[in-house]
């Protein structure tokens, strides 16, 4: 009677690619097909709006890996992902590991305050941000004078030697509670009995921490990575926000340099190189953190 | 019953996603009213004051056009250089839209043949009377695109600029300082100013473009008229790396050695640093005509205006130049119309709404105009005037080539941050330059 395929008799097997439709509709005229047109773009020299286009095969690319902008705006990413991915996830293993603990009076207030960042637009935290680093107003300088620290003042986001570390921590800010309260759900499904029995084999805070929680946590630790890496590769709108890539190039990244080129510059077909370049970044970098906790996971097994 | 259900789920859905996609065409109006006939027009003129200007002019015109109809969409500058060269393409963009002076919008906007060109509408409106020839340059192109500052005009600016000096007249009467009148006078100047623990020039290099403005401010004094047209139309074999340049950088980035700029300038934004001077912290600051009217309300101090002056015996030239022009869709059905309306955007009735909302108007004011001019309005128009008169109204040079703007920000932080020397900032904008030429020429 039952033959696998139709799980519900009667119904019509179209019925459920029926459901998927209106899904794939939008996801082919706003995801796709752009993705399809952007990749077409970056064969020619095209200014964005006039009809005629020259096709100029791997021109844009032959271009792009002698730019010294492109080049610096990439491996200030690579800078990011320190900032965007590998501190928040030592904060957010931290911050879980201390608050998942024994049941501390307002856990859920500073969980809330701690993923704060998270639910803040971009560009508002860009905002706040150039705030706070401003040399004169700024609480960070006002805070340095207050403390007797005067000759710490910088003019932090202007500045060739702190204006990356100054930006970026505050990706780091962004970033870490979205760790934390992945990892603090991943606690939960860690067996109580496992840390019950390491302390009554006389195992200390720290080594259950190293031997219990982050063995536990490796499948959350790697979706943490890859989403975090992306953000780091991808970021736009805090830069857009901030210094806009100064002082000089020293904080150029190449979603920046996108906009800067396809946009102000009428470049599209450039812009559009470097779009398709970005993105086999990202995805190659998250194939490889996959193939890795795959990995992981295979030796455990 | 559940097909039924099924299939409203795929009809609302469906019908959903076509609302969204023609969403954008609900827009226009339907269907005009047999003889009306409305004229779209998009302008940049966001902020309260220029937006009543805007609206002023537009609800004259209409009167006295009977059956226009005027539409008008208002967005921020950036967000307009964005839209607009999509929708000029259109068969229902904008009949009438800003378009930015320079290479990257109006040029490349002539060169996908989007623009009308006024040439004809010169002689109709004796718009010869109205701007002089330099101001035309700086909104023509070759139809190609590729020349700027010749061939067809493609734009009609309603407003002035010039950079040069605010200062806070409190400061200078406490300490007994005058208004310089050579660049030397104002060298020393800064020097007394710093002494007496004033911050002498507000300035924020944070967002990099005043930065070219502070640059060429002195470029300027160095150079001659020629010099700078050659540079920004690209010809006569203009280059970068000369010893002018070579000396305004090394002017400027001694400035900043010499701390003449706010405390940690590199991190302040333009519009910090403006809010720094408008409170009386720093006795001048080095901008355009264009901040005039925010100093003129909601502040107990004193501002004047002066240009920034010549070296002995030399003349004075300042940055200026006209705002962003007004310009008309190639295709438009109304062009007679959208001419008509240029001219009315640079009438003398539009000069003096705009130096009541402390603008300096492009055009002459009327004769009989009752404008209050003995405050710092007066000092800008005056300053505009002057350098109107002598023929040494200069550019913003970061219209040169089309990443000339990104070049010279970057060059210039790296500059005042001590990375470059002088000489390493006019070789490193010469590339850019000569880059350029280059391309053009092929």
């Amino acid at each position: 009677m039952t033959t696998g395929s139709r799980a519900y008799p009667g119904e019509s097997k179209w019925k459920g690619l029926l459901y998927l439709f209106p899904a794939f509709l939008i996801y082919l005229l706003f995801t796709f097909i752009p993705i399809i047109e952007t990749f077409r773009a970056s064969f020619f020299d095209w200014n964005g709006f006039s009809e005629s286009r020259t096709f100029i095969g791997f021109g844009n690319y032959i271009k792009l890996f002698s730019d010294p902008l492109f080049l610096k705006a990439i491996s200030n990413n690579l800078v990011f992902i320190l900032f965007y991915s590998i501190l928040p996830i030592l904060i957010g293993l931290l911050l879980s590991a201390l608050l998942s603990g024994q049941p501390i009076p307002g856990f859920s207030f500073f969980r809330t305050l701690y993923f704060l960042p998270q639910v803040i637009s971009m560009v508002v935290v860009g905002v706040v941000w150039r705030w706070m680093f401003n040399p004169v107003s700024g609480p960070i300088n006002q805070f340095l004078s207050l403390v007797g620290l005067d000759q710490l003042r910088q003019a932090w986001l202007g500045s060739f030697q702190y204006a990356l570390p100054a930006v970026g921590s505050i990706g780091t800010w962004v970033q870490y509670g979205f760790c934390m309260v992945l990892f603090l759900a991943g606690i939960q499904r860690i067996p109580i009995e496992y840390y019950e029995a390491a302390s009554l084999d006389g195992a200390n805070g720290l080594k259950q921490f190293v031997y219990i929680t982050v063995p536990g946590l490796k499948s959350e630790i790697g979706v943490a990575m890859i989403t975090t890496m992306i953000a780091a590769l991808r970021v736009f709108d805090l830069i857009y926000s901030t210094t806009r890539g100064g002082p000089g190039d020293s904080t150029l990244v190449t979603g920046f340099l996108i906009y800067r080129s396809a946009i102000l510059n009428n470049r599209i077909g450039y812009g559009a190189a470097i779009a398709m370049v970005l993105t086999i970044i990202i995805l190659a970098l998250s194939f490889l953190i996959r193939r890795m906790m795959r990995e992981e996971q295979g030796k455990e097994a | 019953m559940k097909k039924f259900r099924l299939s409203i789920i795929f009809v609302l859905s469906f019908a959903l996603i076509l609302s969204a996609c023609t969403t954008p065409a609900v827009e226009t109006p339907p269907e005009e009213t047999s003889e009306e006939t409305t004229l779209v027009v998009w302008d940049q003129f966001y902020r309260d004051e220029e937006s009543k200007v805007i609206e002023t002019l537009n609800a004259e015109f209409e009167t006295a056009h009977p059956g226009v109809k005027i539409e008008r969409e208002t967005k921020v500058l950036a967000d307009l250089q964005m839209t607009v060269k999509l929708a000029l393409g259109e068969t229902d963009g904008p009949d009438v839209a800003q378009v930015n002076q320079g290479r990257s919008d109006m040029g490349a906007l002539v060169e996908g043949g989007l623009l009308l060109p006024l040439d004809d509408y010169i002689a109709t409106y004796s718009w010869g009377n109205v701007f002089s020839s330099s101001v035309a340059s700086r909104n023509s192109f070759t139809p190609d695109g590729k020349t700027f500052g010749q061939g067809s005009l493609f734009g009609v600016s309603p407003t002035a600029e010039v950079v040069g000096v605010f200062y806070n007249k409190g400061i200078f009467q406490d300490n007994g300082w005058s208004v310089p009148t050579t660049f030397e006078d104002f060298e020393t100047l800064l020097a007394e100013i710093k002494d007496a623990g004033i911050t002498p020039i507000s300035f924020g290099s944070l967002d990099g473009w005043n930065a070219i403005h502070e640059f060429s401010a002195i470029q300027h004094l160095l150079v001659s008229l020629d010099y700078i047209n050659n540079l920004t139309y690209g010809v006569n074999n203009a280059t970068f790396d000369t010893p002018e340049n070579q000396q305004a950088a090394q002017i400027l980035s001694d400035w900043a050695k010499a701390g003449y700029f706010s405390e940690g300038y590199a991190g302040i934004g333009y519009d910090d640093s403006n809010n720094l001077f408008k409170s009386g912290q720093g006795a001048m600051t080095i901008t355009g005509s264009w901040f005039a009217p925010e100093l003129m309300t909601g502040t107990d101090q004193e501002f004047g205006f002066f240009l920034l002056p010549g070296f002995s015996g030399k003349a004075t030239m300042a940055i200026g130049g006209v705002g962003v022009p007004f310009a008309i869709r190639k295709t438009t059905e109304h062009a007679d119309l959208a001419a008509e309306y240029l001219n009315w955007m640079i009438s003398p009735r539009a000069a003096e709404l705009w130096a009541q909302a402390g603008m300096v108007p492009a055009m002459s004011l009327p004769e009989d105009s009752k404008i209050e001019t003995d405050n710092l309005f007066g000092e800008t128009l005056l300053a505009w005037d002057t350098i109107n008169k002598n023929n040494a109204v200069g550019h913003y040079i970061d219209w040169a080539t089309p990443t000339f703007y990104d070049t010279l920000v970057s060059e210039l932080q790296k500059l005042l941050g001590g990375i470059t020397t002088p000489a390493d900032f006019t070789a490193a904008v010469e590339v850019d330059y000569s880059n350029y030429l280059l391309e053009k020429s092929q």
